[in-house]
C-alpha cells in the first residue's frame, strides 16, 4: 500500500504508523464528562468502506496525515496534513 | 578541543574491496561535518527561518519540500514541513544559528554529536541505494541538490543528493556502525572503496 | 521406445556438451537445455514417484506448470527440494536427485501404498487418527502411533537442516510501465511504451524472451518468430529507459500497483561468485502495469492419464521445436481443440510418426484437417482415450465418444503408441490479474476463465485477454503499450504474421468417464473420483473442495488441474463452471525461497544500536546483553565469576564506594518553545512549569485511559528549553505520543521536539564517593551541595570536553549523571574512571543497576507494564490536583481504584533460593504448590545489602499485606517456597543516602 504524503510524495506503507480513527472528538483537557472521554478512548465505528484516520509518516517527515482510506480495498482517496485540516475547521 | 570520535569503530576499514570482476563502482566515506543542527520554524515563519539559515551559513534554501542547498562550507536540506537539517565545516554552527534564529522564528537544536554523515559516491550509487531504500533514486525524480527523509527498517535516514552520483546520508550516531555495515554488504556486488 | 535427441532442430548448441548427474548417474546434455529436456534426450522417462500413491511419473509439461518432475538440487553442500526439472537450466556439474522414492526410482517400496488405495482417498486424513474410540483398542491412541510412520511417508522432497549459505538481496524499483511477460504481446507492449520515452521494466520468468514464438514454428515479419523475438528483445535491452529482467517471475500483485518479483540471478551458473546474490527480491512500484502473462494448457482427464510417456501437447511441441528432443517415436494425440494439430505437424517434422489424432469432437475446422494431412494422419473424430497400458506407455485404448452426452460406446480399440500428447484447451494465466482484485469471468467460447475487470491500474495483452493467436498478441501488445504510455493508438502496420485459421474454441469436454483411476491433480494424487467423493460428502463449495481434496494446493498451485477439477465439481452439482466459481488467487504465483524474502535481514535481523562507550565496554570484559536494539553491558565479569557474583560485587562497590554505569540509551527529547512548559504540564501528571532553570524533576506520564505510560526525568536548561528523558524501551513510543498531541490535539502550542538520544553520552557516577570523583576531574563549576543540590544541573568541563551534570539517582546513592557530546563519550568516561581510581571506582552493568533499583523500590518498565496505574505503584503523590493532564479524566474510574487491585510490594525469599520474574504469589497452596494467585513478581535479584534473595511484585492489597507470609508458585520453572511480603523500599527508605 502506498500513501501519498503531501510533503514527501508517495511512500511505502512501511514508512507510516497508524494513529487511529480521525472521526472522534477529544474532549477538552479539563473536561470531566466521562461518557465523552469513554467514547473518545474506546468507541470506534469500524466501517467497511471509507474511513477517516490518522497516519504518521514516522519513517519520513514525521508529519501526521489525515487519510481517507477504503478499509475493504485499501484504496486511499486522499491524504492531507492533519494539522492543516484542523486549522481549516478552525 | 577534544576530538569527536567516529562511531564506525572497527567497522571502518580504508582500502579497496573490488567485486569478483575486479571492479569498484562505489566510494564510501564518513563525512560528518563539525557542526550539525536541526532548525524548525513556527507555522508561517518558514521563510524567516530560511533567511536566518542564509545569514548564518550563506546558503540560499528554496521553499520546496525537497529543497537542499550547498556551498563551500555548509549545506542544508529540508527534512519535513518547516524542518531543516543544517550542517557546516565550522564548529560554531549551533551558536551562529542560535544568534540568527529569533525565538519568534523557531528553534535550533544541536545535533553535532547526534548524527553521522555517510557519503556514497560512484556510478553504481542508485543501484546500491535502491537495495536499502524504497524511494525512487532516478535523476528525474530525485534531482541533484535535493533531499528527502526516509528509513531503512529501524534506521531513519535523511538523504541529500549533492551530485548526480553523490549522496550524503544522515543517520543516528548509535545506528551508524550498523548502517555502515549494511552499506558495505550492499556494495559488495559492485565492489567499493573506503576512503 | 524412449525419447531422444533429434539430429537437428532446436536452439540448443550441439557443439557444447554439458555434464550433469541424475540419481548418481552421469549424463550429458547441451548448452541451452533445461534439465527436463536433457533428461528426455537421455531417454529418461521416469522422474519421480507421486505424493500419496507413489505412482511412477514422468515429465508432463515444459515450464512453470510442471506437476510431476520435482527434483532435489544438490549444491554448495545444501539440498534444495521440490524444484521442477522444467525450470532448472542445465549447467556443468549440476547434481540432481529424484524424490519420494526408496530405495530407488525404479523399485520403490512406497508403491505398496497403492494397495491401500481405497483407504487413502480424499479426506482420509480427516477421518482417521482419532482413537480408536471403541473396541478393545479404545484409549490406546493407536492411530497416534501409526501417524508417526505415515507422516514419514508423506511429502515430496526432504528439506535440509543446514543454514542457507547463499547471498540474497532485495531491490526496490520504480517505473512508469511494468510489463509482465516477455512473449510476443509483452515485447510489443514494452516497445510501444519505451518508444514514447517512458521508464519501462519488462519481466520474463524464462531465461530467454519470446514466449511461444521460440517454438511455434511461425513467422513474424517475414522471419522465423524466434528470430524476430530475439531481435526485438535485444533492441529493448539497449534502450536506456528499459530494464529487461529475465529469469524473473512476478509472483505477487499488491495494493497501489506494487508487485513482487523473484529474479534467479545465479542459479544457472556452475560457479557463483560470493558477492553475487543467488536471488534478488524485487519490489516494483509501477504507475501502470501491463499483464501479458499468456495462457497455460490444461489436459483432459481420463483413466490411466498419469503414466510416464503422457505429456501436454504444447509441451511436446516445445521439446521438439526448442530443444530438439523427440519425446517418442510413435506419437498419439488426444485433444478437444485445434491447437494440438499444430503440435502434430511440429512433432512429425522433428522425425516422429503420428500414430493417431484422437479428437472428442465430431467435426473439426478445415485448417485442422489440413494440418492433420501434413502430419500424415486422418483424425479419429468422436473418439476418446479411456485407458493406457504399459510400464512405460505402450498402448492407448480408445472408444467411441459423444461430446454431447459425454458417454463412451462401442468396443475398446487399442492403438500402439510410445507417447501420448494431450490437449484440453488453454486457460489464460489470470493469477496476477486476479490477485489485483475482482472475479474472473468465464468465457464459454474459450472454455476458460478470462481475467476480472481491473480493480487496479493494469491492462492486459495477448492470450491473457483471450486473444490466442500471434496476430492478436502483436495487436493487443502494441495497443496496451501505447495506452499505458498515454499515447493514441498507432495506425502503423503491424509485423506480418500468418493466420492459419485454427479454431480457438475447444469442445466443453474435460473429463472422460470410464473405469480406472483418472488423475486431476497429479502432484497431490487427487483423482476425479476424489472430487466426486468430496461433493457426495457435502463439500460442495469450490473452496471446500480445494481444502478437502487438496486439489490445487501443491507447489504447482493447480495450474493444470484447477479447471478440469472445477468442471468435474460443476457436473456433479449440476451447475455450470462459472456458477461453481474459482478459488481465490493468492501470492506467490510460484514458490519463493524464504531467504529471498529475508534478503539483507538474512543474517542481520535487526541493527545493533551501540552506545558511544560500546568499544570500551568490550575491551574491559563486559558481557553484553540486548535491550531492544541496544547493546548494553550486563556485567563486567572477572575471571571465574558467575553472573550473580559479578553483579553483587558491582552493586556492593556502588553502595560502599563508587560505581559508573553507561546510561546513554535513555530516550532524550529536546522540548523547546514558548509553550514547552505548558505542554509538559499537560503530558506529565505533575507540574513542570514551576521547575526552575537549572533544575530537573522526575515525571510520570499516563495514557488517555489512565494507565501509566512512562517515567523519566526532565531537565530545564532554559526558559523555553527542556531536555526530557524517557526509559530506554519507550523512547520511540513517547516521542510518537508527544508528536501526536502537538500535531493533532494542540497544534496551537508552539513546541518543537527533536530526538537527541544520540546527541548525548550519559554516565551515571553513583556511590558515597561519587562527589569526590567529580571534584577530582570537573572544572568550570563547583560540585558542592550548594552549587549542585539534589536535582540540580551544572555545566562544566571534564578533561577539555564540555559536560552537563545533573544530580539525580536511580540507585538510591549519592549520584550524578554526567552528559557530554556523544563523540566525547569515551573520553569523558575514561577521565571519570581515572579520577575514580583512588576511590575504588568500578564500572557496573544492567544486572547491578537492577539490583540497586530493586533494593530501593524504584519502578521501571517491568512495573509500568501497560496494566498498572500510578496508584498501583504508590505514585499517587505525583498526580497533581491543580491541573488536568493526559489521563486525569479516566484514571479515577471504579475499576482503576478498586481495593482489590494488585499493588507494588517487596518480596523476600525465605528459603535462600532465587525468585523468578513472572512467578505467582499465592496465599495458601495445595500440596503441589498451586493455589489462587494474588499477584506476580515483576523483578528479582540477590540483594547485597539484605543478603537475601528479594524481588518486587504486584500483589492484591499491597501495603495491607506488609509483614505477612505467602508462597511463591511457579509451576513452569518448578519453584515453590515461602516468602514474606514487605515494603518495596527495602533499603534506605528515607532516601538519606542520595541527599547526602
Amino acid at each position: 500500500m502506498l500513501i501519498s504524503c503531501p510533503h514527501c510524495g508517495p511512500r511505502d506503507l512501511a514508512e507510516f504508523t497508524y494513529q487511529g480513527d480521525a472521526t472522534r472528538t477529544r474532549p477538552d483537557l479539563a473536561s470531566t464528562d466521562t461518557a465523552a472521554w469513554h467514547a473518545y478512548v474506546y468507541e470506534r465505528p469500524n466501517p467497511a468502506g471509507l474511513h477517516r484516520e490518522y497516519w504518521q509518516h514516522s519513517g519520513g517527515c514525521r508529519s501526521h496525515l489525515l487519510v481517507v482510506r477504503d478499509t475493504v480495498s485499501h484504496e486511499i482517496a486522499s491524504a492531507k496534513f492533519a494539522r492543516k485540516a484542523r486549522e481549516m475547521i478552525g | 578541543m577534544v576530538e569527536r570520535e567516529s562511531p564506525l569503530g572497527p567497522a571502518f576499514e580504508p582500502g579497496a574491496f573490488p567485486n569478483h570482476a575486479g571492479d569498484t563502482g562505489i566510494r564510501l566515506s564518513e563525512a560528518t561535518p563539525a557542526g550539525i543542527v536541526e532548525a524548525c520554524a513556527w507555522p508561517g515563519m518558514e521563510q524567516a527561518l530560511r533567511n536566518a539559515i542564509g545569514k548564518a551559513t550563506g546558503l540560499r534554501v528554496g521553499a520546496a519540500a525537497n529543497a537542499a542547498a550547498s556551498n563551500k562550507d555548509a549545506a542544508a536540506l529540508c527534512i519535513g514541513p518547516s524542518r531543516y537539517l543544517v550542517r557546516s565545516a565550522r564548529r560554531d554552527l549551533f551558536e551562529r544559528m542560535q544568534a540568527e534564529v529569533a525565538p519568534e522564528t523557531g528553534t535550533v537544536t544541536d545535533l553535532s554529536h547526534g548524527r553521522t554523515c555517510i557519503r556514497v559516491e560512484g556510478n553504481a550509487c542508485e543501484w546500491m541505494l535502491s537495495k536499502l531504500f524504497a524511494v525512487d533514486f532516478h535523476l528525474t525524480t530525485f534531482p541533484a541538490d535535493t533531499g528527502l527523509a526516509t528509513a531503512h527498517h529501524d534506521i531513519f535516514a535523511q538523504i541529500h543528493r549533492s551530485g548526480e552520483d553523490r549522496f550524503e546520508i544522515f543517520v543516528f550516531r548509535s545506528l551508524a556502525r550498523a548502517f555502515w555495515r549494511e552499506l558495505r554488504e550492499a556494495a559488495a556486488e559492485t565492489g567499493y572503496e573506503v576512503e | 521406445m524412449s525419447p531422444r535427441r533429434a539430429a537437428a532442430g532446436g536452439t540448443i548448441d550441439r557443439s557444447r556438451p554439458v555434464g550433469f548427474t541424475f540419481d548418481g548417474v552421469k549424463m550429458s546434455g547441451h548448452e541451452g537445455d533445461m534439465l527436463a529436456s536433457a533428461l528426455l534426450a537421455n531417454g529418461v522417462l521416469l522422474v519421480g514417484r507421486s505424493f500419496k500413491y507413489h505412482r511412477p511419473r514422468g515429465i508432463f509439461a515444459a515450464g512453470a506448470d510442471e506437476p510431476n518432475a520435482l527434483v532435489t538440487v544438490l549444491r554448495d553442500g545444501i539440498r534444495e527440494p521440490n524444484i521442477p526439472a522444467t525450470q532448472i537450466e542445465l549447467h556443468e556439474g549440476l547434481r540432481v536427485e529424484s524424490q519420494n522414492r526408496f530405495p530407488s526410482l525404479d523399485y520403490d517400496f512406497g508403491a505398496l501404498a497403492q494397495l491401500a488405495g481405497p483407504l487413502l482417498s480424499a479426506g482420509f486424513y480427516y477421518k482417521t487418527f482419532m482413537g480408536p474410540v471403541a473396541g478393545p483398542l479404545k484409549g490406546t491412541r493407536l492411530w497416534m502411533f501409526c501417524e508417526r510412520f505415515i507422516r514419514r511417508a508423506a511429502g515430496l522432497g526432504r528439506a535440509d537442516h543446514k543454514p542457507d549459505p547463499a547471498r540474497y538481496e532485495r531491490m526496490n524499483a520504480f517505473c512508469e510501465v511494468l510489463v509482465v511477460g516477455g512473449g510476443v504481446a509483452g515485447l510489443m507492449a514494452a516497445e510501444a511504451a519505451a518508444k514514447s520515452g517512458k521508464r519501462v521494466i519488462l519481466a520474463e520468468q524464462e531465461p530467454r524472451l519470446g514466449g511461444m514464438a521460440r517454438w511455434s514454428g511461425e513467422e513474424i515479419g517475414s522471419k522465423p518468430a524466434r528470430e524476430w523475438a530475439e531481435g526485438l528483445a535485444a533492441r529493448l535491452a539497449r534502450m536506456d529507459n528499459v530494464q529487461v529482467l529475465s529469469r524473473t517471475t512476478v509472483w505477487g500483485y499488491y495494493d497501489g500497483n506494487t508487485l513482487a518479483a523473484l529474479e534467479r540471478v545465479g542459479d544457472h551458473l556452475p560457479r557463483r561468485p560470493g558477492d553475487m546474490p543467488r536471488h534478488r527480491h524485487w519490489t516494483i512500484r509501477a504507475a501502470k502495469v501491463i499483464l501479458a502473462t499468456g495462457s497455460i494448457e490444461r489436459p483432459i482427464v481420463f483413466p490411466g492419464n498419469d503414466r510416464p510417456g503422457i505429456m501436454l501437447a504444447g509441451a511436446a511441441m516445445r521439446y521438439a521445436a526448442e530443444y530438439g528432443v523427440l519425446p517418442g517415436e510413435k506419437i498419439a494425440i488426444f485433444t478437444n481443440n485445434d491447437s494440438a494439430y499444430r503440435a502434430a505437424t511440429v512433432l512429425k517434422a522433428a522425425g516422429a510418426s503420428i500414430a493417431a489424432i484422437i479428437d472428442v469432437r465430431k467435426e473439426i475446422s478445415t485448417a485442422a484437417q489440413a494440418l492433420a494431412g501434413e502430419a500424415g494422419v486422418v483424425p479419429l473424430l468422436g473418439h476418446a482415450v479411456v485407458g493406457t497400458s504399459g510400464k512405460r506407455l505402450q498402448r492407448v485404448i480408445l472408444r467411441r465418444f459423444d461430446p454431447q452426452t459425454g458417454l463412451v460406446s462401442g468396443d475398446s480399440r487399442p492403438i500402439s503408441a510410445d507417447f501420448l500428447a494431450v490437449s484440453g484447451g488453454w486457460s489464460p494465466a489470470i493469477h496476477l490479474a486476479s490477485q489485483a482484485g475482482g472475479k474472473p469471468r468465464w468465457d464459454d467460447f474459450l472454455q476458460a476463465f478470462l481475467p476480472p475487470v481491473p480493480q487496479q491500474d493494469w491492462s492486459g495483452a495477448g492470450a491473457l485477454t483471450g486473444g490466442m493467436t500471434t496476430a492478436a498478441a502483436l495487436k493487443t501488445g502494441r495497443s496496451a503499450g501505447r495506452a499505458a504510455a498515454g499515447q493514441k493508438p498507432s495506425r502503423a502496420r503491424l509485423p506480418q504474421t500468418e493466420e492459419p485459421g485454427l479454431d480457438p474454441s475447444p469442445a466443453p469436454v474435460l473429463e472422460i468417464r470410464a473405469g480406472g483411476k483418472a488423475f486431476v491433480d497429479f502432484q497431490h494424487d487427487v483423482t476425479a473420483d476424489d472430487v466426486r467423493l468430496a461433493h457426495r460428502e457435502g463439500f460442495v463449495s469450490v473452496e471446500h473442495l480445494k481444502r478437502y481434496t487438496t486439489l490445487g494446493m501443491a507447489t504447482d498451485q493447480g495450474r493444470t488441474s484447477n479447471v478440469p477439477g472445477l468442471a468435474i465439481l460443476a457436473e456433479a452439482r449440476g451447475i455450470s463452471i462459472p456458477e461453481a466459481g474459482t478459488t481465490r488467487f493468492r501470492p506467490p504465483y510460484s514458490p519463493v525461497p524464504i531467504g529471498a524474502l529475508a534478503a539483507e535481514r538474512h543474517r542481520h535481523f535487526k541493527p545493533d544500536r551501540l552506545t558511544p562507550m560500546h568499544d570500551w565496554h568490550l575491551e574491559h570484559g563486559a558481557r553484553m546483553m540486548e535491550a531492544g536494539l541496544w547493546h548494553r553491558p550486563q556485567i563486567y565479569g572477572q575471571a571465574g565469576e558467575t553472573v550473580e557474583q559479578a553483579y553483587v560485587r558491582e552493586a556492593k562497590a556502588v553502595r560502599e564506594a563508587v560505581g559508573i554505569v553507561d546510561v546513554s540509551t535513555l530516550g532524550k527529547i529536546a522540548v523547546k518553545g514558548p509553550d514547552a512548559a505548558e505542554f509538559l504540564d499537560r503530558v506529565y501528571t505533575n507540574i513542570f512549569s514551576t521547575l526552575k532553570v537549572g533544575r530537573a524533576r522526575y515525571g510520570l506520564m499516563l495514557r488517555e485511559d489512565g494507565i501509566a505510560l512512562d517515567d523519566g526525568t526532565t531537565w530545564r536548561l532554559g526558559e523555553h528549553d527542556f531536555l526530557m528523558t524517557t526509559t530506554t524501551a519507550n523512547a520511540g513510543k513517547v516521542m510518537q505520543h508527544l508528536e501526536y498531541y502537538l500535531d493533532l490535539v494542540w497544534p496551537e502550542l508552539r513546541v518543537h521536539l527533536t530526538s537527541v538520544t544520540d546527541q548525548w553520552a550519559g554516565a551515571a557516577v553513583a556511590g558515597p564517593r561519587s562527589r569526590d570523583v567529580l571534584e577530582a576531574c570537573i572544572s568550570g563549576t563547583g560540585i558542592d551541595d550548594e552549587t549542585l543540590p539534589f536535582m540540580g544541573i551544572v555545566h562544566g568541563e571534564i578533561d577539555g570536553a564540555p559536560v552537563m551534570v545533573c544530580r539525580l539517582s536511580f540507585s538510591g546513592e549519592l549520584a550524578y549523571e554526567v552528559y557530554c557530546g556523544a563523540g566525547h563519550g569515551i573520553h569523558v568516561w575514561e577521565a571519570l574512571m581515572e579520577a575514580g581510581g583512588p576511590f575504588g571506582i568500578a564500572p557496573y552493568g544492567m544486572e547491578a543497576l537492577g539490583a540497586l533499583r530493586i533494593e530501593k523500590g524504584h519502578v521501571t518498565g517491568a512495573e509500568i507494564d501497560g496494566r498498572t496505574t500510578a496508584r498501583d505503584l504508590y505514585l499517587d503523590w505525583m498526580l497533581s490536583k491543580k491541573k488536568p493532564f493526559i489521563g486525569s479524566a479516566l484514571m479515577d474510574r471504579e475499576g482503576l481504584i478498586d481495593k482489590g487491585r494488585i499493588r507494588l510490594v517487596g518480596i523476600v525469599s525465605l528459603d535462600d533460593r532465587p525468585l523468578g520474574g513472572g512467578a505467582h504469589i499465592v496465599e495458601d497452596s495445595t500440596s503441589e504448590g498451586l493455589g489462587t494467585s494474588i499477584g506476580h513478581i515483576t523483578a528479582f535479584c540477590y540483594s547485597p545489602q539484605l543478603e537475601r534473595y528479594i524481588g518486587l511484585a504486584l500483589v492484591k492489597g499491597g501495603k495491607a499485606r506488609h509483614g505477612t507470609r505467602a508462597r511463591v508458585s511457579d509451576p513452569l520453572r518448578d519453584r515453590f517456597g515461602p516468602v514474606e511480603i514487605v515494603s518495596h523500599h527495602f533499603f534506605d527508605p528515607e532516601g538519606k543516602r542520595m541527599h547526602g
